[in-house]
């Protein structure tokens, strides 16, 4: 029980450290700022890279979640918790990058009918990654994307459909496209 | 032919996976730089702009509808009613507002907030000159009223030191 009460009291002064650092930021602290990137940039830049399947575009991406959140943290009134309104900002972030990306050629030839992805990923800091990131990177886009929403970060499938502008069925089958791809791309490796 | 791994194995191999990933290079920098060209944006209040605005419009919209298919087209001139004390009452309530904010230009209000002004008195005129027709509707006199209620409430909304700096 000690060990519990531990834990909550660390908990409870990390989310005050973290509101006084809200209120500085939304004054125009750059530092208290700051300190915010540095207590949230590795969740954000893994989501980047996780949705992206891109280093570069990743560091790109994130770069720009944290801007927009320099500009709309005045938004930001406490009534979920900052984490998950900042991986909303940081997901609607990728998703517009996602469609400026789109050029006339993706247009034309459907990515939905790319099968995995034979050329290596360049991966990020290789010691936090693991054999399904690398399968992760390799799925078509959608299946990729509604993956990462539903199975890593939580969504649900009502919600990615109608950030991905798909019904809710296409999500759910898009998911279990990509379990049926990685499922056979991981015995691959095994094997 | 390989045997897949279960469905279990797979979903192990999610929750395990690291939720935190380092970037290689060090991206504050380019933050910081970005900062300093970029402004915040100002706390956006719970305004009812929008839904009076809304509002507004539905009014508009009933009032328009009401005056093509009346068959009475003729205006009765009723000076003596509730609805003249009513916007005399308004008139003088909104110079006093005015007055204790140092008469400002309401030109000088942001476009959208000058549209979502007029939106409102035109509202409100349409149900004056409805009222002329019928003096006596209760319903028409308390859309007056409200519409009446929310031009003021907008007015000390746009003019309290919060919004000065506009």
């Amino acid at each position: 029980m000690e060990k519990f009460k531990v834990i909550d009291a660390k908990e409870l002064f990390a989310a005050d450290h973290e509101s006084d650092l809200i209120a500085r930021a939304k004054k125009g602290d750059q530092q208290a700022f700051h300190q915010l990137y540095e207590i949230h940039h590795r969740r954000i830049y893994a989501l980047c890279w996780r949705m992206l399947a891109d280093k570069d575009s990743a560091e790109d991406v994130c770069q720009e979640v944290f801007v927009q959140l320099w500009q709309k943290i005045n938004n930001f009134r406490g009534e979920s918790k900052f984490a998950t309104w900042l991986h909303s900002v940081a997901t609607n972030t990728v998703l517009g990058h996602l469609r400026k990306q789109k050029n006339w050629l993706q247009r034309i030839f459907s990515i939905e009918d790319q099968t995995m992805v034979e050329a290596s990923v360049e991966m990020p800091d290789q010691s936090g990654l693991s054999v399904l990131d690398e399968k992760i990177q390799q799925l078509p886009e959608r299946a990729r994307l509604v993956f990462v929403l539903f199975a890593v970060e939580g969504y649900r499938h009502e919600e990615i459909a109608k950030m991905l502008d798909m019904a809710v069925g296409s999500s759910k089958s898009q998911f279990h496209r990509a379990k049926s791809l990685l499922r056979a791309s991981l015995s691959e490796q095994i094997a | 032919m390989n045997k897949l791994i279960s469905e279990q194995s797979l979903q192990e191999q999610t929750v395990q996976l690291n939720k935190e990933l380092a970037p290689k290079r060090d991206l504050w920098l380019g933050i910081e730089k970005a900062l300093a060209t970029t402004a915040q944006q100002p706390v956006q209040q719970k305004t009812n702009v929008l839904p009076m605005a809304w509002a507004a419009s539905v009014v508009a919209a009933v009032l328009l509808s009401w005056f093509s298919f009346s068959p009475q087209n003729e205006l009765k001139q009723t000076p003596d009613n509730l609805a003249l004390m009513m916007q005399q009452d308004f008139e003088a309530q909104k110079r006093l507002v005015l007055t204790s904010f140092g008469q400002p230009e309401l030109k000088k209000l942001p476009q959208d907030m000058q549209d979502q002004l007029q939106e409102l008195s035109s509202a409100r005129i349409a149900i004056d000159k409805a009222l002329k027709n019928d003096p006596n509707n209760s319903e028409l006199l308390n859309l007056l009223h409200w519409t009446q209620q929310q031009e003021i409430d907008l007015l000390k909304q746009l003019y309290s030191p919060k919004w000065q700096t506009i």
